[in-house]
């Protein structure tokens, strides 16, 4: 391989990576904080007739989404499905780093989901963008909404072809233990690209999941994705 | 706009962010399952009318000025400079909305347009760009809690001239007053507001119920809360906390208002007294059995409208129909229930506006006459001014063929003596 090429590649996979996760953490944890300081509501915000226990229905309204549920039933459907599916994606990234006895609750087979995870994941975001393309959602967009997913679904896309290709067309090139490899080395702060990585016919896959997954996770702080921690304490002022 | 103004208005805004506020300029993803929820939206069909579109107006000029994001890469949020242009867009997305948030009943994270216009409303007022005359009768309110001797001889003259029709209503002792003022030690400090129609039938309904009350010198209406103007809010709040003190009453209860009661629920504080709206008052007087009431006197199928600011933002829902089930057998309720009400459109000091916004307000309050016909009532009953003369606006409008009735009058015609 070109020298360039594997320079390139390497800041994709080491130091891209180390500060695309301290943007995210540090960004994140200063944007709670920012916000959690700052003076409650003189007054109540909730919305009656109310019901007890409060705190419960405020998780039903976060995780289940109700009032989604009720106006836009298919809207609802591909919205539960996409986050249901992005809390898989992140169990089998963990289970990438390391086994744990308490994902394997379901015994199966890293990465889980047999590639359906990324498809369901593609499915959705294409519904998403394309929702989007029509009126009044279109009017009501702003370009960060469009970034938001195109950067998603192309971290996905990649993603999952390394995936697909394992899991539906029998690709041995990269395995389960490379990818684990590689991680647990960023994790122990001595990267390492395995020679396998490297070298296979799917690498640029990988290193462009890598680079989207960056972009998103730098994106992430600072744009509407945090809607992922600010939902359930929205919905707890809602009922009061 | 110079920047002195700009910098001052932005002093304004700033002054609004608080958790809560800051949240819901934040989280917005822009989804539109709010689409549908804004009665102006389902009654005109534009985009600017959506709760979220409306919300943007607001945020774009957060993301400029309060977000690093607006500065380093504006476009991303299209973040928008605070200029005259934007004011106008404020204007009318904040005097399109009557707050009756019923958008945050549909909004995955529920965030609240009402809040969020209210930093449209007070720039708006900082910029003296808002409606004059709402800021006029906030004033006048003010002005009477400063001086309230100078008014308290008129006002106990034109008490004195309604005696005759609290009479009418219900018949008294001799030497009893049928409007206690100024009562020391009273149990109940009734706040009504400028109009006899809010003070005969109310005053009548106490007498019956034997009730140890005194009228307020103070009209409940907050005009500071219609124009978004928190300081102005407070002092027409204060006079009544004042008065309530000082009378050493155990319950303030307000008249047939939407914003007064929610205003003087939620925002009064810790007080040494309850506060109740009159619909609540009512219901117990039946339930205690302290009033009788005739079921004949009203012969037509009855719906009632919930005021926004009573039943979905204040709570106040089943009252209205325990007193309607002690009144007729033919209650209708509307459907979508309370939660999805639908607003009456004059809410948010909309209907102050009068015939300056006639024409807005009859096209934005279409899907209320449907909802109101779809119950073939004929007496339609509602527990707010604002409502009210909505609800008749619209009957006029529409040829709606109903009779628009405050709660408390129909009770009050009911009296069993």
């Amino acid at each position: 391989m070109e020298a360039a090429v594997e320079t390139v590649y390497y800041i994709i996979l080491v130091p891209m990576v180390y500060v695309a996760f301290a943007i995210f953490f540090v960004g994140t944890v200063a944007r709670l904080v920012k916000i959690f300081r700052e003076p409650k509501n003189p007054t109540t915000l909730q919305i009656f007739p109310e019901k007890e226990p409060k705190w419960l229905f405020g998780l039903y309204d976060t995780f289940l989404l109700p009032t989604v549920r009720r106006q836009m039933p298919v809207f609802w459907v591909f919205l539960m499905f996409f986050h249901v599916s992005f809390l898989l994606l992140i169990i089998g990234h963990i289970e990438l780093f390391k086994e744990f006895s308490v994902f394997q609750v379901i015994p199966h087979e890293v990465f889980l989901g047999r590639g359906f995870v990324g498809l369901v994941l593609l499915l959705c975001l294409l519904f998403f963008l394309f929702r989007r393309f029509k009126s009044p959602y279109r009017e009501l967009s702003v370009p960060e909404d469009y970034y938001l997913l195109i950067l998603l679904f192309l971290a996905v896309l990649f993603g999952s072809q390394m995936d697909w290709a394992r899991r539906w067309y029998e690709y041995g090139g990269m395995t389960v233990e490379n990818y684990r490899d590689y991680l647990l080395s960023l994790l122990y702060l001595k990267p390492k690209i395995p020679s396998d990585i490297e070298v296979s016919g799917h690498s640029f896959m990988l290193v462009l999941h890598v680079f989207f997954a960056n972009l998103f996770l730098i994106f992430f702080p600072f744009s509407q994705a945090m809607h992922s921690f600010f939902s359930l304490p929205m919905n707890k002022l809602r009922r009061g | 706009m110079d920047e002195k103004t700009r910098d001052d208005l932005l002093k304004l805004f700033q002054s609004k962010l608080n958790e809560a506020m800051r949240l819901y300029l934040e989280t917005c993803t822009r989804c539109g399952v709010c689409t549908e929820a804004c009665h102006v939206y389902a009654s005109m069909g534009q985009t600017r009318y959506i709760a979220a579109y409306r919300h943007e107006i607001v945020r774009r000029i957060y993301k400029k000025y309060f977000k690093g994001r607006g500065k380093v890469w504006p476009s991303v949020g299209e973040s928008k400079e605070l200029t005259e242009m934007a004011l106008q867009e404020l204007y009318d997305a904040a005097y399109s909305c009557t707050g009756c948030r019923r958008c945050m009943v549909y909004c995955p994270f529920g965030i609240d347009t009402q809040t969020l216009m209210s930093i449209a409303k007070l720039l708006l007022v900082g910029a003296h760009a808002e409606p004059e005359v709402l800021t006029m009768l906030a004033d006048t309110s003010i002005e009477k809690g400063k001086s309230l001797e100078f008014f308290k001889e008129s006002f106990l003259t034109g008490i004195k001239n309604l005696e005759a029709e609290v009479v009418k209503k219900w018949k008294m002792e001799a030497g009893e007053t049928p409007i206690p003022v100024d009562v020391e030690g009273a149990d109940l400090l009734y706040v009504a507001l400028a109009g006899a129609h809010s003070i005969i039938p109310a005053a009548a309904i106490f007498n019956a119920a034997k009730e140890n009350w005194t009228l307020s010198f103070f009209e409940a209406v907050n005009f500071g809360a219609f124009v978004g103007d928190p300081t102005r809010t407070k002092l027409i709040l204060e006079r009544i906390i004042n008065e309530a003190k000082r009378l050493r009453v155990k319950e303030v209860s307000i008249c047939e208002c939407g914003t007064a009661y929610r205003v003087m629920k939620q925002l009064s504080g810790k007080q040494p007294f309850k506060v109740s709206s009159i619909t609540e008052a009512h219901a117990r007087y039946i339930r205690e059995g302290k009033i009788k009431l005739d079921k004949t006197k009203i012969k037509e199928p009855v719906t009632y409208h919930d005021p926004c600011q009573i039943a979905r933002n204040g709570g106040v829902i089943d009252e209205p129909r325990y007193i309607l089930s002690n009144l007729t057998n033919d209650f209708r309720d509307m459907t979508p229930d309370v939660r999805y009400n639908w607003c009456c459109g004059g809410g948010g000091g909309l209907v102050a506006l009068g015939e300056d916004n006639l024409d807005f307000r009859m096209k934005s309050s279409k899907v209320k006459v449907d909802q109101v016909k779809q119950t073939g009532a004929k007496i339609l009953a509602t527990a707010c001014e604002n409502c009210h003369s909505q609800l008749s606006d619209l009957n006029k409008h529409y040829s709606m063929g109903v009779k628009v009735r405050f709660l408390s009058s129909m009770i009050a015609d009911a009296l069993v003596q």
